[in-house]
């Protein structure tokens, strides 16, 4: 079931609500990348408690994506 | 933890051709088995299509323990025990769901689907990170894998799955040959029958060639079905015993006898023609013509898997007379015409207002309050003691109607509850 797209300058995600299993998932989809993510419902409920800033940590672009290969791991 | 008279010693009451009433009724029988044979064997859990997306759960058990069979967000399936280690409350209670934590109801603690305690409410409740660590969720030690089918083990060494499975394991070969895709998908939903009868009572029926004309002859009037005659006297059909407690009705010789394709299954080929285009593109058209007259096999795993061709029962005791019988429709992942049909004749005979489990069920409560009776104090598995013999694989094997498998199921049994004391 599609959500709809949220965009801005910066970024632009499509959300859909996924039901290949076995409940249901928030899909995330970026759409510069194709790059696909799920979040389920304790996540997401989780994400709604957030305070201010506590997800700076991992807007970090060097967290997970741009980041130079670790010895005998990948990227992703 | 067992109370059994060790003095009285398993040989008094397990002979080959019979065995003591009380082992259908003793609660300290049933207390014994839990911890030598559910508690340590291979025990059949679920499938891997139960599962089919990252963070995709179920909720299972071994015998009476509740267990989770979840996949990680990196695909490998863990089996955890549905347990808080907090106060023990159930953390996961619908039948199936898609989360990468675990929330228990009770005081929040919360869990990875991993089983690593993630966090709990009002931390400054308890000192130190160290605790954290340990209280993970309970494990399942021993969890393997065959062609999609789950099996978890208590024991931290013994046997490994193939060991255990021997012979019998092409069962399940044979089972997931009849499947175009190579796959099997079971992912249809479990219906549960629960009976006041003893779980032996059930594993011994299973392959029982005996009882069929008696107790089905029923639904197979209505079904105008030819299955009776396989179970009869002129029938070609054999019973075995495939090692480690497993057993067979192998339907084979009659189905060759026969020679027609989809015969075991009440059909002809003009009727499911996806399916068979897709059996003969993945296999050829002779091969796939030898499936299709073979059939799909009736096999009990010990102790827990039935193969009934085109159902699987798992069944799990939960008392010394009580016992759940979980059933699902055996689903060729990419077959839809075949399915369709099988899924329907799933819930004809199993069912709620189906026939055939509600017989056996009957049989298996009737048995029960039988057991019961002071008088006489064994139950008779002689029949077909006289013409048993070896097949080309060594296996025992004795007529259709024959209690080979019962025997074999009890042998077995017997040097499971040996080793244990
Ligand atoms: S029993 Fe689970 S949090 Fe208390
Ligand atoms: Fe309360």
């Amino acid at each position: 079931m599609d959500v709809g797209e949220v965009v801005s300058e910066f970024a632009a995600v499509a959300l859909s609500i996924d039901h290949d299993g076995n409940g249901p998932r928030l899909r995330i989809e970026d759409l510069k990348t194709g790059h696909v993510g799920y979040l389920d419902a304790l996540e997401l409920e989780t994400l709604a408690w957030l305070p201010e800033g506590a997800l700076h940590p991992l807007l970090d672009p060097s967290l997970h994506r741009w980041r130079k290969p670790a010895a005998g791991g990948g990227t992703h | 933890m067992s109370t059994v008279d060790a003095t009285i010693g398993w040989d008094r009451l397990i002979e080959h051709d019979r065995v003591h009433g009380s082992l259908y009724t003793d609660p300290a029988v049933y207390e014994a088995e839990l911890e030598r044979i559910w508690y340590r064997t291979w025990v059949f859990v679920g499938h891997v299509s139960e599962v089919p997306e990252p963070n995709d759960y179920v909720v299972k058990s071994i015998g009476p323990q509740p267990v989770i069979m979840s996949r990680d967000k990196q695909g490998e399936i863990h089996l955890l025990l549905n347990r808080c280690t907090h106060r023990a409350n159930l953390v996961c209670d619908a039948a199936r769901g898609n989360s990468s934590a675990f929330r228990c109801p009770y005081h929040g603690w919360t869990f990875s689907n991993t089983g690593r305690l993630l966090g709990y409410p009002f931390n400054s409740g308890y000192d130190g990170r160290e605790a954290k660590r340990e209280l993970g969720l309970g494990r399942v030690p021993r969890v393997e894998i065959y062609r999609g089918f789950v099996f978890g083990s208590f024991a931290d060494d013994g046997p490994t799955l193939l060991e255990h499975l021997g012979d019998a394991r092409e069962a399940l070969d044979r089972l997931v040959a009849l499947s175009p895709s190579g796959e099997l998908d079971l992912s249809a939903g479990w219906l549960q029958h629960k009976v006041k009868a003893n779980w032996k009572m059930l594993v011994e029926n299973e392959t029982d060639g005996y009882h069929p004309q008696f107790v089905h002859s029923s639904i197979f009037s209505v079904a105008k079905s030819g299955i009776g005659d396989l179970y009869g006297e002129e029938s070609t059909a054999l019973s075995r015993d495939l090692g480690n407690g497993h057993t067979e009705n192998d339907l084979r010789p009659e189905f060759r006898r026969i020679d027609q394709p989809l015969g075991w299954f009440g059909t002809t080929p003009d009727r499911v023609p996806g399916y068979v285009a897709q059996l003969e593109a993945a296999n050829g058209a002779e091969k796939a013509r030898e499936l299709m007259i073979d059939g799909s096999p009736h096999v009990m795993l010990f102790p827990n898997l039935f193969i009934a061709e085109i159902q699987l029962f798992v069944i799990q005791p939960l008392a010394v007379d009580e016992t759940v019988q979980h059933v699902t429709a055996v689903q060729y992942k990419g077959s839809p015409d075949m399915n369709r049909r099988m899924l329907q004749q799933t819930i004809g005979s199993v069912g709620p207002a189906g026939f055939l489990l509600a017989d056996d069920s009957e049989m298996y409560e009737r048995n029960q309050r039988g057991v019961h009776a002071r008088s006489p104090e064994w139950v008779v598995l002689k029949r077909g003691t006289h013409r048993e013999r070896l097949d080309e694989n060594g296996h025992v094997v004795g007529d259709a109607t024959d209690e080979v498998p019962q025997r074999a199921i009890w042998k077995h049994y017997r040097s499971l509850m040996e080793a244990g004391s």
